[in-house]
């Protein structure tokens, strides 16, 4: 009884397929970048054969992330949010507050005592504490996005980065490089500037305890750390967070099944389209 | 799509009776170039000033701004003015109402007319433009600024209403006094434009008008309480133009008796805005953003409603003391108690008078759901509003969003972000088991 799930972010598509016990059979992480939208299909495919399954065997499929809507494979869409609620749930029964950073957004999400939403807060449209402004400012300073964190953990002390404005950012990272400032200094700024700004948005929700960050974000221990100093607690990650929207998503078409939901017709083995 | 093509932003309404203030905004502009071909005195002014029926009394054409900038934004054509405005130095954390504003009267004093294909045929040159304090401090200097633009004298009237904590007894004359001085100020000012004298009996007549409009809207929005709700938030956002706009006239008493009458049948005969209304949603705060009104309609098609709202019907009717006899006075006495509603209430449990007042319409209303909007340009109705959804999270559990872009400057909308938040939020709302 296997029930997948997907999560077409804006730089990775995520799966992973579970069984009727809420194990982890399988999951995979392919590109979702421009030139890689038509794997999605391919991504799930290998994730299915992974598992040793075949796409018939999937009892419900249920999409998520940015490029859920035009999935042609999947029973269901839901949103990002519910999904992390579900997969971070699954793995932290004591979770209250989720920080999700991902490529192209971050966003806070509280849960109540059932493990049900009962807030959330999103970044407005600007790039500004998403994984897209370390990727820029990584490319400025030519360093890998992957190094970001263990960089920023060997600064002594950092360089204030003011502007969040990713263009603008840009422009103050060139300027204080050329002022001298060290990269580790800067790189530990960025992290400052962005954890405040995404932990600045959670308290919105009234931050307690347990939080747990995940998304992209969450592979960063230099950003990790910066965001427990200023929850003024440690907050945990899950162990690939990549993919708890994909677990999440997986679990949620369980928790469909067994309300009695049954795929609405036939799936269509077609590649994702972005754009009509 | 053609450029030019006018884009779609208005909500289908819920009400027949909302269908009809399209004609009464079209009127406001045209009567007030009737008015000036006439040698009627017209004014630019703020609508909610608490000096409304002192114009209707002195026979001024009010020629309300801030609503026009909601038209432009309704008509998408809203961009003109706020480049103008920005191009002649105004910042874009402006409010955006101002802004537009601001920018059609430099269009018309560069032109030397009234802006090409302006809507509604734009608005004729005042005679006097007449500020106020009440709600935020852009609607004071708001014409100080206009005076760059065109000659004519401006008047700036304070409206205040003490801090929820004052002891209203210790306080009551202080404010009324002060306010009463304020609109003796006002009308003194009027009588000087317009060369005649207030008629007292004539100002009663239009409070007493004003007052009967406002009831019966307040009556309306009781008779809102029903399941299924009959009446949406995006009527509300139409309808409002009668007691702002048309205060203290025949017009807009008639117009809400004919919208109690329709809603009344709604509620007797269980006819609700949808078929299937699933959820109940309050407009928590913020302006209405009025360049995508039909954003309610695509919250409608997951069954959730606005079904009642915190903006633009900012008083409950109040009783007014039988020993106030004059006008002046009891406009004054009006005021403070419109402000005053809450604090009492306020003073006994949360310390707001605004979640009070939403912790009510939680109540009263059968909510779901709290849906804010946060206006960047507008501080007044978003600071503080993400500190109101916190506080009102400890007395209620119910999920909250809120959505962010401006009331007439689309530059800060996302529809995408929109959308994505939307769904989540109804998935809040399907998660509680409704």
């Amino acid at each position: 009884m296997p029930f997948a799930g997907i999560d077409i972010g804006s730089t990775m598509t995520k799966v992973v397929v579970v069984d009727d016990k809420e194990k982890m059979l399988a999951s995979h992480i392919g590109p979702t970048g421009v030139e890689h939208r038509h794997l999605a299909l391919k991504v799930m495919e290998d994730t299915i054969q992974k598992a040793g399954l075949q796409f018939e065997n999937l009892n419900f499929i249920v999409a998520t992330g940015y490029g859920r809507i035009n999935v042609p494979f999947a029973d269901k869409q839901i949103t990002e949010i519910t999904c992390h609620a579900r997969g971070i749930r699954s793995l932290f029964p004591s979770v209250r507050i989720i920080i999700d950073i991902g490529g192209q957004d971050s966003k806070g999400i509280k849960l109540d005592a059932e493990g049900k939403v009962a807030n959330f807060v999103m970044n407005d449209k600007c790039a500004a504490g998403t994984g897209r402004f370390l990727e820029v400012i990584a490319e400025t300073l030519g360093i890998n996005l992957v190094d970001m964190g263990e960089i920023a953990l060997k600064a002594n002390g950092f360089v204030q980065i003011s502007n969040m404005c990713t263009v603008f950012a840009e422009h103050e990272v060139t300027s204080r490089l050329s002022e001298g400032a060290g990269v580790a200094e800067i790189v530990a700024g960025l992290h400052e500037a962005i954890a405040g700004r995404v932990v600045n948005m959670t308290r919105h929700l009234g931050i307690e305890k347990d939080v747990v960050v995940t998304g992209g974000g969450a592979k960063n221990v230099g950003l990790i750390k910066v965001i427990a100093g200023k929850v003024g607690f440690p907050v945990l990650t899950p162990p690939e967070p990549f993919i708890t929207g994909a677990l999440g998503a997986a679990l949620v078409g369980k928790d469909f099944y067994d309300r009695g939901v049954r795929p609405a017709g036939e799936r269509e083995k077609k590649e994702v389209t972005f754009f009509a | 799509m053609e450029a030019n093509q006018q884009i779609k932003t208005t909500a289908v309404k819920g009400t027949d009776t909302a269908r009809l203030v399209r004609a009464m905004v079209k009127n406001i502009y045209q009567s007030a170039h009737e008015a000036k071909a006439n040698g009627q005195k017209v004014a630019y002014m703020m609508v909610a000033s608490q000096y409304d029926e002192i114009l209707r009394a002195m026979d001024i054409v009010p020629l309300p701004t801030e609503n026009y900038a909601g038209l432009c934004a309704a008509k998408r054509d809203m961009d003109r003015f706020l480049l103008k405005a920005e191009a002649d130095g105004y910042s874009q954390v402006l409010c955006s109402y101002a802004r537009i504003g601001l920018g059609f009267d430099s269009l018309r004093k560069e032109l030397g007319h009234i802006p090409e294909g302006s809507p509604d045929g734009g608005m004729p040159v005042p005679d006097m433009m007449l500020g106020s304090s009440a709600v935020c401090d852009p609607r004071f200097k708001w014409f100080q600024a206009t005076s760059r633009y065109l000659e004519a004298p401006t008047f700036g009237m304070d409206v205040v209403a003490p801090p929820p904590q004052a002891d209203l007894n210790a306080v009551r004359d202080y404010y009324i006094q002060y306010q009463r001085d304020q609109l003796s100020g006002l009308i003194e000012f009027l009588e000087k434009q317009t060369g005649k004298k207030m008629d007292k009996e004539r100002l009663w007549e239009a409070i007493r008008l004003g007052d009967k409009a406002w009831q019966i809207w307040y009556d309306i929005d009781r008779l809102r309480v029903a399941v299924p709700s009959p009446m949406p938030s995006q009527d509300h956002f139409s309808i409002m133009v009668a007691g702002h706009y048309y205060s203290g006239t025949q017009i807009a008493v008639d117009f809400y008796q004919k919208l109690y009458d329709e809603v009344k049948y709604k509620v007797d005969n269980k006819i609700g805005v949808i078929a299937d209304e699933k959820y109940r949603i309050l407009y928590g705060g913020g302006l209405p953003p009025w360049h995508t009104l039909w954003i309610f309609n695509y919250f409608e098609s997951f069954g959730a409603v606005f079904v009642i709202e915190n903006v633009y019907r900012g008083f409950d009717p109040v009783e007014v003391p039988s020993h106030v006899k004059d006008p002046v006075d009891y406009l004054a006495w009006r005021a403070f108690l419109r402000f005053t509603r809450y604090h009492e209430k306020a003073r006994a449990h949360s310390g707001s008078p605004l979640v009070e007042k939403l912790l009510g319409l939680i109540d009263d209303y059968k909510i779901d759901g709290v849906a804010f909007h946060a206006c960047r340009s507008c501080r007044a109705t978003t600071i503080g509003q993400t500190h109101i959804k916190s506080e009102l999270g400890k007395y209620t559990s119910i999920p909250m969003m809120q959505l962010v872009s401006d009331m007439v400057d689309l530059r800060d909308y996302s529809e995408a972000q929109w959308k994505a938040q939307i769904s989540a939020f109804i998935e809040a709302l399907e998660g509680r088991g409704k």
